[in-house]
């Protein structure tokens, strides 16, 4: 299984909230869009639960909101950008967030989950890739980016 | 139009409905009581039957007869799967020692007395030796029914109840002989015809060997076709089918209906293990309502009418002889064959029970000496089973619960029935929270050997189950040990109990929905503890095998 699988170029965006709750709108309205989730509603609830218990910030510029949800049939990875970054995301080491990646997934994909998590900090950990990331201009590009082309 | 109800000609379903519906109710009223759940049916066979309300008549009596006959050969086939070879080659010494002591002991103590009493009364030598040797034989027998239905309902296992198992299967046997040489005896005596004393023991030679050999052979039969089958059903139905036929075939044969089903059961228990243990577990679930009627048919067939204070004293002497007699015979055989404590101590207190043989073996008498000596037999006899039947069961009760083998002979399942979500859950089990870390998990993980662990929110209430599975699979993300939490790797709830929940229940859920863990929560939701599958067999299986050995110790006490 690679990234690439899951990365598809009108899940990926530039963002325009400046806050974290907006910006995670923003990316549901994506999901909402694609009509992959019937129970929207719920979705965003769980979404909103697990940034409660703690902050999906992982450090360096990067913020990982992700959760299992029923009714997913297929993950769904979204990757949404921020220049000017988003300041209140309380990641662990205090730093705005620029990079926002979205992960759901179904109860069952259990593996898959753990395997997206770890590759999407893997590969986005990374300063130089971050760079190139932030510097495209549309959602096309991040794709292309992210698929390696 | 007015309709008259004639309950002298009530129908034989309705009378069946009635009996085992109120018998069922009265035992459990009895059980509620703490008095054998037999002495009920029993109680209610009376109020019913000749001695009461005479619902129940000799004409109904006759035509349930076949139904007390397939009683008694289930109940012979339960005792002789019980009856172990190992067993009767570990205590084969105390058996026959015990066996001939107490119903010997009890044989001469009834002869002495009732010939000393009826002398009295009838002042004739001769009429009273034969009453004496007739009765003296009687009361060596004990009846197997009664007795053994109490050791089931209280589920014991021990040195006690090994020793009552074999006594009371054997001791018909000594019985049998002892009336066949009273009967020829008593023949000479009185002028009656009582046979050669010589034919009388080969046709009781006869009749054991026939049996016993009737009883192998349909076990031998049932067992062959029975190895080949899986279905439940398949091998209940050939059982019934077999102790049916067996019993049938005893029965046109004249020979003894418990010693037939006894050795067949003995048959298939000893040398057919593998597939017996079923066989008798199935049977066993169908005989309750076969026991109920059979005793509440004993009850209703006891007619103490016509009773006279001659044999009324003679039934009181008679009761007072044959209880001192096996209460001193099964002390001195204790002691002789240097039997576990518990055994010479509680034994005397099991024996008093009689019923089916005695009763048979007294209307023998009946029709083979007409007159005096008859009459008082039956009348005697009939009597004072009365009072046993009442006093008896009690007393085995008292003796087992004394000895400490109540509740040793259970089956899972029956430790299943007994339990409660309480009983299972494992209180002691951390509570992971759900912004736990990997790494924190890890360590709990690290210190148990459970499997399983409930996942809460702050408030304790259940929020998911962290399965080693689930924690197996984040190594594929270790390097995210500080940021991924319980709550993205726990699984959801799909069934909770209360510490209050029936472990039955609890157990079908396991069977039926092959989750491997239950967590326990209290009405809040909050966390209790967790039933792990696994801890839960292993709990069961140490619990039994506790009770197994506790039962074992006392064997060598």
């Amino acid at each position: 299984m690679k990234l690439e699988d899951w990365i598809k170029k009108d899940q990926c965006m530039l963002l325009k909230s400046s806050t974290k709750t907006e910006a995670i709108l923003e990316m549901l309205d994506i999901v909402a869009a694609t009509g992959s989730i019937s129970d929207m509603e719920n979705l965003k609830k769980e979404i909103f639960y697990r940034e409660q218990i703690m902050s999906t910030g992982l450090g360096q510029g990067l913020a990982v909101p992700h959760v299992r949800f029923e009714g997913t049939a297929e993950p769904i990875v979204l990757i949404g950008t921020r220049k000017e970054s988003i300041t209140d995301y309380e990641s662990l080491d205090d730093a705005p967030v620029m990079i926002v990646v979205m992960i759901i997934v179904g109860p069952e994909q259990h593996r898959e989950y753990l395997r997206i998590l770890s590759l999407v900090a893997h590969k986005l950990k990374n300063k130089a890739f971050q760079e190139e990331l932030l510097n495209c201009e549309t959602g096309e590009q991040i794709a292309r980016l992210m698929a390696g082309e | 139009m007015t309709m008259e109800i004639n309950i002298h000609s009530i129908n034989i379903i309705l009378l069946l409905g009635v009996v085992l519906f109120g018998g069922t109710l009265t035992g459990r009223l009895f059980q509620k009581w703490k008095i054998p759940q037999v002495v009920g049916y029993i109680g209610l066979g009376v109020i019913l039957g000749q001695t009461g309300l005479n619902i129940i008549n000799s004409e109904i009596i006759g035509n349930l007869r076949p139904f007390s006959t397939f009683a008694l050969g289930l109940i012979g086939f339960m005792i002789g799967g019980e009856l172990k070879i190992q067993t009767i080659r570990k205590f084969g010494k105390q058996f026959i020692s015990i066996l001939l002591f107490e119903s010997l002991s009890a044989f001469f103590v009834v002869f002495i007395l009732i010939t000393a009493t009826a002398y009295f009364f009838f002042k004739d030598m001769r009429i009273a030796i034969s009453l004496g040797l007739l009765m003296g034989a009687i009361s060596s027998a004990t009846a197997p029914a009664a007795t053994t239905d109490v050791l089931w309902e209280n589920k014991t296992r021990g040195p006690l109840t090994t020793m009552i198992l074999g006594i009371v299967a054997m001791d018909d046997a000594v019985s049998l002989l002892l009336f066949a040489v009273a009967t020829s005896v008593a023949g000479i005596l009185s002028g009656q015809d009582g046979g050669s004393l010589l034919a009388s023991l080969g046709g009781l030679a006869w009749e054991i060997g026939l049996s016993v050999a009737l009883g192998v052979g349909l076990g031998f039969l049932l067992y062959i076709i029975i190895r080949g089958f899986v279905d439940e059903d398949k091998i209940l139905a050939f059982s019934i089918g077999a102790i049916l036929l067996l019993i049938g075939l005893a029965q046109s044969l004249a020979v003894d209906v418990i010693l037939a089903t006894m050795a067949m059961g003995f048959f298939i228990s000893n040398f057919a293990p593998r597939r017996s243990k079923e066989t008798f577990h199935l049977v066993e679930k169908f005989t309750p309502p076969v026991y109920v009627l059979f005793f509440v048919m004993v009850g209703a067939t006891l007619n103490v009418k016509g009773l006279t204070v001659v044999t009324v004293t003679m039934a009181g002497i008679y009761l007072v002889g044959r209880m001192g007699g096996k209460t001193v015979g099964s002390i001195l055989g204790s002691l002789m064959s240097k039997a576990p404590k518990t055994v010479r101590k509680y034994l005397p207190l099991c024996l008093f029970s009689q019923a089916g043989v005695a009763i048979g073996l007294s209307i023998v008498a009946g029709q083979t000496f007409p007159g005096v000596i008859g009459d008082t037999i039956v009348l005697v006899v009939t009597a004072t089973t009365f009072v046993v039947q009442i006093i008896g069961p009690a007393s085995v009760k008292f003796a087992v619960s004394k000895a400490g083998e109540v509740g040793l002979n259970i089956t899972e399942q029956d430790l299943i029935r007994q339990s409660k979500g309480s009983d299972l859950a494992d209180r002691d089990i951390p509570v992971i929270r759900e912004g736990d870390n990997l790494r924190s998990i890890l360590n709990i993980f690290a210190q148990r050997d459970n499997l399983y662990y409930p996942v809460a929110d702050k408030e304790n209430r259940l929020m998911g189950i962290l399965s080693i599975e689930k924690l197996k699979d984040t190594f594929i993300a270790s390097d995210l040990s500080d940021y991924l939490l319980a709550h993205d790797i726990m699984d959801k709830v799909t069934y909770t109990s209360h510490m209050d929940t029936e472990a039955a229940d609890i157990y079908s859920i396991f069977q039926k929905s092959h989750v491997a863990s239950i967590p326990v929560v209290d009405k809040g939701g909050k966390v209790e503890g967790m039933i792990e599958y696994r801890r839960m067999q292993q709990h069961l299986s140490r619990r039994l095998s506790e009770l197994k050995e506790k039962a074992r110790r006392m064997e060598e006490e």
